[in-house]
């Protein structure tokens, strides 16, 4: 038998439909559906090696004018493989999934004692602190409610979402260690174990409830980086699908953190020990267009003009939100900003400090903040804590006046001094002050 | 040039002037010992080209893959075709040698050479193996960890054919060299030899096993050149099929490994499967290493004491049950754990 032409013919076919095949495949890299017609490489200044994610990911948004792309690119904190043009190879290793500040990563995405965690000096352990604070540990919810139900004798609190322990207990009310919650609620009475079973998502170390209006990220971002009411990215990023829940609205990290990112954990209803169940406000629309009024407070409360039109930010200070670097067993016991911290009281005028050194936490902190103009040698308020509140700063003339880290807005700050408020300097809840200074909710 | 007459080029010089045509009957043999050889061709010329690229040490050789497949220009199809004729070569090769064992082609004076096939399998699952840790990426810790720690198991020499073969007491830095030295040279060579040895030996032995029907007629022919232009058409065809599948699928690759830090995904590469059930069913020394060479050793021993058959060139000879028999009972137990182990 001889070799007739017809097979060679076919296998010449099948060999010329291989090469058009490898042609294909060369000329449409898995990157070309992003728009990029070539690999674009970066080499950030502090690694020295070269990267390829602005291949796919080009257009998107730097991450915050502290962490320019020219010298940290992207793998110093996100992981995964600088080297690779397909996603899969590319995400293999990825800190956290999309967000390296997530608590189970953080130390390695955002840490070091060059960067944001692993220093002795716990005010800029900023890792440490938000871990051990009661927003990450939810130690106080904890304690409440195994009090509450006889669980435990006191409220002090014994347990976190997660164990924590923290070795530089500095205040009275610090707690060396806090043991894991959950796999002690098999012994607890029922209300807690139901407590354990539908209330342990609102803490830094949980993602978010998936629905409009809670969409925020875990741990650092879930405050530093800010969500639309759907959970959007509307960003530059043509990878990000842009109908997709649970993205960030840009790829930015910031410290002018509106209301509305707190508000996706706070004021969004009210906690039932009676049924152990989240009751969602009503009161609110659907579609997130709640005015501010409306959207900062519920309508049985009472509030004055400062805590709905400031941000949260611009009086709730560091300490008392990213903790003091020591573990909680309640907000009262890291909470100090009073009315009279920025008001004063008749007798006595705010507590101040002046920025001196050029190093100091105040400046670095506002530096992060475009809204900030302090210089050094400017004079700030300061709460009993000692946390200082740089955005509010006395003038020459002896005002005070605060600037809003979110929008820039600059505000007089009205004493008591020599007002005709008649407030008790020993009475500084708020309900005190909205005897008189309270505003009705429309 | 088409004249029967003129000089016989190079590739026809290598084939005798003219076969049995019983022997080049594509159904009796499938052609899967040509196909080895052609993808063995393939997996050593693209493993060539690889050499220029990969760099055997633990920091650079997951970055030196990623640099050849995405940004050397056709790196990616070197590296594709080097995986998947790799792959091919496995599974022809395993093929190759249950044609042979069922249509008798290990009888009489073959029987030597159907050892030197199984010590090329053998050789071909050793470089496949090795070929899988040099990705060093965090996909393969596992399944290196495990079938490293097999020759630990061996009695007396295991320790030290262990620190052989990784380069130390346990995975580490050591360990992508030393499976770069035996993936190159110290299973590829003997390997090579190996296989020229099978080649010489088939045509030696009389080409491949057939019967001579009649005395009387001679038996219709094949001239080389005919012979040679049905190669050429199969390594055409074989050659398109590795090129579309290159095309279309890249072999896996993952982020660098941290032999410190393996992965909890216990994950063997396919042909390793058997053997990572083996050893989930008891003891690694029995069900990893002994099992595995006692069905190696009845293989070997299946010419010289378990088939004594004479009926050659068809497939299912009948005095050739008892080995066909252990033949399929290896195979589908292969196949089975195999299956197990890919369902997992």
């Amino acid at each position: 038998m001889t070799a007739s032409p017809r097979p060679m013919l076919l296998a010449a076919l099948a060999l010329a439909a291989g090469a058009a095949l490898v042609g294909l495949r060369d000329a449409t890299p898995a990157y070309a559906p992003y728009g990029s017609a070539a690999p674009i490489a970066l080499v950030p200044s502090l690694t020295g090696e070269p990267e390829y994610c602005l291949t796919c990911h080009d257009g998107i948004e730097e991450i915050s004018a502290a962490h320019p792309t020219e010298a940290f690119g992207c793998v110093r904190c996100h992981g995964g493989q600088p080297l690779a043009l397909d996603a899969e190879t590319a995400h293999a290793g990825l800190l956290g999934g999309r967000n390296p500040s997530d608590f189970a990563v953080v130390e390695a995405a955002c840490g070091g004692s060059e960067c944001h965690g692993g220093t002795a000096e716990e005010s800029r352990d900023h890792i440490q602190r938000s871990r051990t604070s009661l927003q990450a540990t939810y130690a106080g919810a904890i304690a409440a409610v195994r009090h509450a139900f006889g669980a435990q004798a006191d409220s002090v609190a014994h347990f976190a979402v997660a164990a924590v322990s923290d070795p530089t207990v500095t205040s009275t009310t610090g707690l060396p260690s806090l043991e894991a919650f959950a796999p002690l609620a098999a012994s607890e009475p029922a209300q807690v174990q139901a407590f354990a079973e539908r209330c342990l998502t609102c803490h830094l170390n949980s993602g978010a409830v998936d629905r409009p209006g809670y969409q925020r990220q875990s741990g650092c971002a879930a405050c530093h980086a800010v969500t639309n009411w759907e959970g959007t990215y509307t960003g530059g990023d043509r990878t990000i699908p842009r109908d997709e829940a649970g993205h960030a609205a840009a790829h930015m990290l910031t410290t002018a953190i509106p209301y509305s990112q707190c508000n996706t954990c706070h004021n969004r209803g009210n906690y039932s020990l009676v049924d152990m169940a989240f009751h969602e406000r009503t009161d609110l629309a659907v579609d997130g267009s709640a005015s501010r009024l409306a959207a900062y407070y519920q309508p049985i409360s009472q509030f004055s003009a400062c805590e709905w039109e400031l941000d949260c930010v611009d009086c709730h200070a560091s300490g008392e939100v990213m903790g003091d670097g020591d573990l909680h067993s309640q907000m009262a016991e890291v909470r100090s900003v009073e009315c009279r911290t920025c008001h004063g009281t008749p007798t006595e005028a705010p507590l101040t400090r002046p920025i001196t050194d050029p190093d100091d936490l105040a400046l670095r902190q506002a530096r992060l903040n475009p809204a900030s103009a302090l210089q050094l040698g400017d004079t700030v308020v300061v709460t009993d804590h000692g946390d200082t509140l740089w955005n509010v700063r006395q003038q020459l003339d002896g005002t005070f006046e605060l600037t809003s880290k979110v929008s820039g807005t600059v505000y007089a700050v009205p004493q008591v001094s020599g007002s005709a408020c008649e407030q008790d300097p020993q009475d500084q809840a708020a309900s005190a002050c909205h005897e008189c200074h309270s505003v009705e909710r429309p | 040039m088409s004249s029967a007459t003129a000089r016989p080029s190079f590739f026809e010089h290598l084939h005798p002037p003219s076969i049995p045509e019983a022997q080049a009957r594509f159904r009796y043999t499938f052609g899967l010992g040509g196909l080895g050889a052609f993808f063995f061709l393939v997996v050593s010329l693209s493993g060539a080209l690889l050499l220029f690229y990969y760099s055997p040490s633990s920091e650079q050789a997951n970055a030196s893959i990623q640099l050849l497949q995405y940004h050397v220009p056709l790196g990616w199809l070197i590296r594709g075709l080097h995986f998947w004729s790799g792959q091919a070569l496995v599974v022809t090769t395993g093929l190759h040698l249950l044609r042979v064992a069922l249509t008798g082609g290990h009888r009489g004076r073959r029987r030597f050479n159907w050892l030197l096939g199984l010590g090329l399998l053998t050789l071909i699952v050793g470089l496949d193996f090795s070929g899988y840790g040099l990705r060093w990426d965090a996909s393969i810790g596992w399944a290196l960890l495990v079938g490293t720690n097999l020759l630990r198991q061996l009695p007396l020499l295991g320790e030290s054919l262990y620190r052989w073969a990784v380069g130390g007491p346990g995975l580490g830095e050591a360990t992508v060299l030393r499976l770069f030295g035996w993936h190159v040279f110290g299973l590829m060579l003997p390997a090579l030899a190996l296989l020229v040895w099978h080649v010489f030996r088939v045509r030696r032995d009389g080409g491949i096993a057939y019967s001579p029907d009649s005395a009387d007629e001679p038996a219709p022919r094949l001239p080389r050149r005919e012979l040679v232009q049905r190669e050429l058409l199969a390594m055409l065809l074989a050659g398109s099929a590795l090129l579309i599948v290159a095309a279309m699928a890249a072999p896996a690759l993952d982020g660098p490994l941290d032999p410190a830090a393996l992965s909890t995904e216990v994950h063997a590469p396919w042909f390793f499967l058997w053997i990572q059930e083996l050893l989930r069913m008891g003891d690694p020394l029995w069900m990893g290493v002994a099992l595995p060479l006692a069905a190696l050793a009845l293989l070997m021993l299946l010419p010289y004491a378990i088939d004594r058959g004479t009926i050659l060139g068809r497939w299912l000879p009948r005095d050739g049950r008892p080995a066909q028999m252990l033949a399929l009972a290896l195979a589908l137990g292969w196949g089975l754990l195999t299956l197990r182990g890919a369902l997992r």
